[in-house]
């Protein structure tokens, strides 16, 4: 089992009580008078059947409240998750927090900070670095990249679906897309592991019948359903945090309601994903301050309705490894922390979902290491009081480097970085500048000369990835998905004699 | 007066009750059993009358806890600053939140990022970048230690107080080595500024004579103290978080003592700047998630004792360059002593350690600021805000809201859009030659200098006054020999050389 990290104090809260129950109120009679649109026939039904009042003319669902409030109660507070390793098995819900890398559509070169399709070596060695990366614990959907050179965007979650599990044995996640989640649950099966898939509402207020499909077939696999809404702020919801957050969670509390429904205490996580507009682009304004106090009340409001949550989304709308990127991301994770998110993304992603790099990804590392270590707190005893050891040591000339209490306990309180520039002014001329960038490229060559996954597939297990990906691809050639142009460069990635790169 | 920023919800605390008390017990179980080393016999002869237990041979005071904690009560919980200029003025706490800068002795190169000593006019530029930065409330000490020119060491520090009263308006601190405050207090008085008085603490458990001076300049001239704690865990203080704490508040607990009894009401802050040790190699380790423990637990028993708390950790980082190292290492500290509960941030301008300093930095760490103070301010619940209505009218999907005037009304509102950050889509980023936040900075930093106005520039009389008391403290350092006589002939030849130039 990952332990993760244990927050040791009270969550960070920024609303009253009061507050709280002026948001819910608000959910519950959105659901209730204008209600969410639902493009799934078998959903309608569904919910006709368990007293909604359900206008076919206009797939319009609206929710009595107690059935709302049942179906909250229905879902877990916290629950296992399973890896293909089970020493990567987590809980999720309560005080835990865990990490998950954060992808982006492509990768960058590091020099002119543009971004640029990766290769499957590329794709394959990016996992590689975040299976060895200790404060990783999930690698989700789309991570690290979207796809990669010469894959066909129909098969690239798939592909990358099994990449993840031959490069790495922590606990993996796929999303639906084209129905490819019927072959993704196919894969998580035969080598023995759960995987978590999304249910995305579109907002405002509407689910479409791809994700209502999916969520179907993850909730009779057995898996997990992460229930999202993804909204800009201004765009497709109200650009005040509150209203936003009225918005969002009426739409995220009526795909409950359906997982409830068609499975009653089925394990589900609530993320929170949406980010302001920014009015001057009319694209998404990452990094940006809104999504921490949207987040921390989010937090605030789902640990009332004691269901796990998933967010603290460190995208930054910086382009490099900079000082920009580093407190965008720090912000939104840290709050994202202390208010009690259970699973955070952040390793690795750089300008809003379109980037990402492993060497970001392992100085991102560090920087949830000093998370972690602030989640544990303070230890307060007699021995960490220290009152017989002060009055012992008294005024200058005493010091505390020679006794043993120092010996004993620096590292324990500390949390050292391991790609951070610590050095002084002297040292660090002599060892010729270094910067974490540096260090971090250092750790990457190490990585991926050195760290193996464990444990590997067996032979077995890979037969069974790759029939299912023949599966797919025969599937969606069928159905014309995968073009004949795309096929061709497809199957010379294929035939490539160094396939699939492991 | 200067707003600052509200912190609008119940501060962020990582300790329960019954820890605050066990730690409070073990700063008074300190000051009762050991006490402190207080070189200077003034303050000894007050504490004795007092009723403390001193010995004048070992210079060694006990306090009670029935002192210490009345003289914790009479501290005021919140006070005002007067700057020279009122638009100035500076409230330090419970709930509003200022910030400052962290000094560096040097600036550093932007392109091959190696200290150097700054010339005047790269220090005078810094004073009125900081000057210009709105969420800059005052001015730390310094901002560089001095700049290039053979000024005498002793002098150095007089004279960046002069620089930043001819350049900025904002209310500044007095700090004690060598007595140097006794000087650029009488400058403070004479141009109608505050100046916060600053005695430093010498760990452990020891205070020097021109520290404990500092408190006595307070009482006679009627200033507020910013009291300074920068212990090391694990070197002069226990390495454990909570040890460094009971040690910590111990020492900063007699200047309190002092003070109050000196003049009861006086208004004081505690300034924390405790860092862990590096063990690799003996420094502070500067960035270190153990300074933002130490710090959150620091503001959360202040704010018992009702006294403001300045933090001071959030300043100095290992890193050498502006790069993302330093993005963390800055923001982390920063956020959790805002959200825990800290008066006032020592965040701006500062780089690696307190080694060094940049204006461009300072220019960046204002959208911090800005990011953290829209943090403080929380969310709006107003019907309005709900939106309620708004929602059920929108609908679903086609429904949208960017032409919704409640979209206009609010977005501004509860937003916030950093100065230099680049916000660029991809496409305009690489037609905009793929500038990064320095670059911006940068730009933002060449139009302060172009147009900003120190306002008021001082009169001609408080020039005067000014130059009087410099010309006053050469004298009394030429005659103490902490001004020699190669470093005069030098000095002498500098300040002739410079008479003409632009203060």
């Amino acid at each position: 089992m990952l332990k993760g990290f244990t927050r040791n104090f009270k969550p960070l809260e920024i609303l009253s009580e009061e507050q709280i129950e002026a948001i819910h109120t608000g959910i519950l009679d959105v659901l209730r008078r204008t209600g969410i649109r639902f493009e799934s026939k078998k959903a309608l039904k569904l919910f006709e059947k368990n007293s909604c009042y359900v206008d076919y003319s206009n797939n319009r669902v609206r929710f009595p409240e107690g059935l709302v409030e049942d179906c909250l109660r229905k879902c877990p507070s916290s629950f296992h998750v399973k890896a293909r390793n089970s020493s990567n098995d987590m809980i999720w819900g309560g005080n835990t927090t865990y990490f998950q890398a954060l992808s982006g559509t492509r990768t960058i070169n590091l020099d002119t900070w543009e971004p640029k399709t990766p290769t499957r070596k590329e794709y394959y060695d990016a996992i590689t670095v975040l299976d060895a990366l200790e404060n990783i614990h999930i690698i989700p959907w789309y991570t690290p990249y979207f796809g990669f050179k010469n894959v066909p965007s129909v098969m690239a979650m798939s592909e990358g679906l099994a990449a993840r599990l031959r490069n790495s044995s922590k606990f993996i996640c796929a999303n639906y897309s084209m129905g490819c989640e019927v072959f993704n649950i196919e894969m998580a099966k035969a080598v023995g592991a759960e995987l978590r898939t999304s249910m995305a509402a579109a907002p405002p207020l509407t689910f479409y019948s791809d994700a209502v499909e999916s969520a179907y077939r993850v909730i009779k696999a057995g898996f997990i359903l992460l229930i999202t809404s993804g909204s800009a702020y201004g765009g497709t919801s109200p650009a005040t945090i509150v209203g936003s957050l009225i918005s969002s969670n009426a739409e995220i509390t009526a795909g409950i309601v359906l997982a409830q429904l068609i499975k009653p205490g089925t394990r589900v996580i609530v993320q929170d994903f949406g980010f302001p507009q920014n009015m001057r682009s009319g694209s998404p304004a990452f990094g940006a301050i809104g999504i921490s106090l949207h987040q921390a009340a989010f937090n605030q409001i789902w640990r009332k309705y004691e269901i796990p949550t998933d967010g603290g989304v460190s995208f930054p709308s910086s382009k490099k490894i900079d000082y920009q990127a580093a407190y965008e991301k720090t912000i939104t994770s840290f709050i994202g922390a202390l208010s009690g998110t259970n699973t955070i993304w952040i390793q690795g992603a750089l300008y809003g979902e379109l980037a990402f790099h492993p060497i970001q990804a392992i100085i991102d590392d560090d920087l949830v290491g000093m998370i972690g270590r602030f989640l544990e707190g303070i230890e307060v005893n007699d021995e960490t009081m220290a009152l017989d050891l002060i009055n012992e040591v008294g005024p200058i000339p005493g010091h505390y480097l020679n006794k043993a209490h120092t010996r004993k306990w620096w590292k324990k309180e500390q949390f050292v970085p391991k790609v951070a520039d610590r050095l002084t002014y002297p040292e660090w001329l002599k060892k010729g500048k270094k910067s974490c960038i540096d260090y971090a490229k250092e750790r990457m060559d190490e990585i991926l000369a050195t760290h193996k996954v464990d444990p590997p597939l067996t032979d077995s297990q890979e037969n069974e990835i790759e029939r299912i990906l023949k599966e797919a691809r025969e599937y969606y050639r069928k159905k014309g998905l995968i073009t004949n142009e795309e096929w061709a460069s497809y199957k010379k990635d294929l035939e490539s004699p160094n396939y699939p790169y492991i | 007066m200067l707003k600052g920023f509200t912190r609008n919800f119940p501060t962020f605390k990582i300790l329960t009750e019954e820890q605050i008390e066990a730690i409070h017990r073990g700063t008074l179980d300190i000051l009762q059993e050991t006490g402190v080393l207080v070189y200077n016999e003034r303050a000894l002869k007050i504490f004795e009358k007092a009723g403390c237990n001193v010995n004048f041979e070992t210079k060694r005071v006990k306090f009670s806890p029935s002192l210490v904690e009345e003289s914790l009560r009479k501290c005021p919980s919140s006070f005002r600053v007067k700057a020279r200029n009122p638009k100035h003025d500076l409230i330090m706490g419970p709930n509003n939140v200022l910030f400052f800068n962290f000094p560096g002795t040097d600036t550093v190169d932007l392109n091959t990022w190696e200290p150097r000593t700054p010339t005047k006019k790269e220090h005078t530029n810094l004073i009125k970048v900081l000057d210009a930065l709105p969420n800059v409330h005052f001015l730390n000490a310094y901002p560089y230690f001095g700049f290039s020119g053979d000024i005498p060491e002793v002098m150095k520090e007089i004279e960046g107080v002069a620089l930043r009263m001819r350049n900025s308006t904002k209310v500044t601190i007095a700090i004690a080595n060598n007595e140097i405050d006794i000087f650029t207090i009488k400058m403070a008085k004479a141009i109608g500024t505050e100046i916060f008085a600053n005695p430093n603490t010498s760990s452990p458990l020891t205070y020097y004579t021109d520290q404990v001076n500092a408190c006595f300049l307070a009482a006679e001239y009627d200033l507020p103290s910013m009291i300074w704690e920068g212990a090391t865990s694990g070197g002069t203080a226990p390495a454990s978080i909570v040890g460094a704490l009971v040690l910590s508040n111990a020492e900063l607990i007699p200047y309190i003592v002092l003070i109050q009894l000196l003049k009861p009401g006086a208004r004081v802050s505690v300034a924390n700047l405790v860092l862990p040790q590096n063990m690799t190699n003996g420094a502070p380790a500067f960035g270190e998630i153990g300074v933002s423990l130490h710090n959150v637990a620091f503001n959360q028993i202040w704010r018992k004792y009702g006294i403001p708390t300045v933090c001071s950790s959030c300043g100095p980082t290992s890193s050498k360059r502006i790069d993302f190292q330093l993005g963390y290492q800055k923001m982390m500290p920063a956020l959790l002593s805002a959200i825990s509960g800290s008066s006032a941030l020592q965040l701006y301008s500062s780089i690696y350690g307190e080694i060094t300093a940049h204006p461009i930095q300072a220019i960046l760490d204002d959208d911090i600021a800005g990011m953290i103070g829209r943090f403080l301010e929380g969310i709006e619940v107003s019907d309005e805000a709900l939106a309620i209505d708004l929602i059920n009218e929108v609908g679903p999907i086609p429904g949208h809201y960017l032409s919704k005037a409640h979209t206009r009304k609010w977005w501004k509102k509860e937003q916030f859009v950093p100065k230099v950050a680049d916000r660029l889509t991809y496409p305009e980023w690489l037609k905009k030659g793929k500038k990064s936040c320095i670059d911006y900075a940068k730009e933002r930093m060449d139009e302060i200098l172009a147009a900003h106005k120190v306002d008021p520039p001082l009169t001609d009389s408080q020039e005067n006054d000014i130059e009087r008391i410099l010309k006053e403290a050469r004298q009394y350092y030429r005659e103490k020999g902490l001004i020699t006589d190669e470093e005069w002939k030098v000095y002498k030849r500098v300040l002739k050389e410079s008479s003409g130039e632009e203060k």
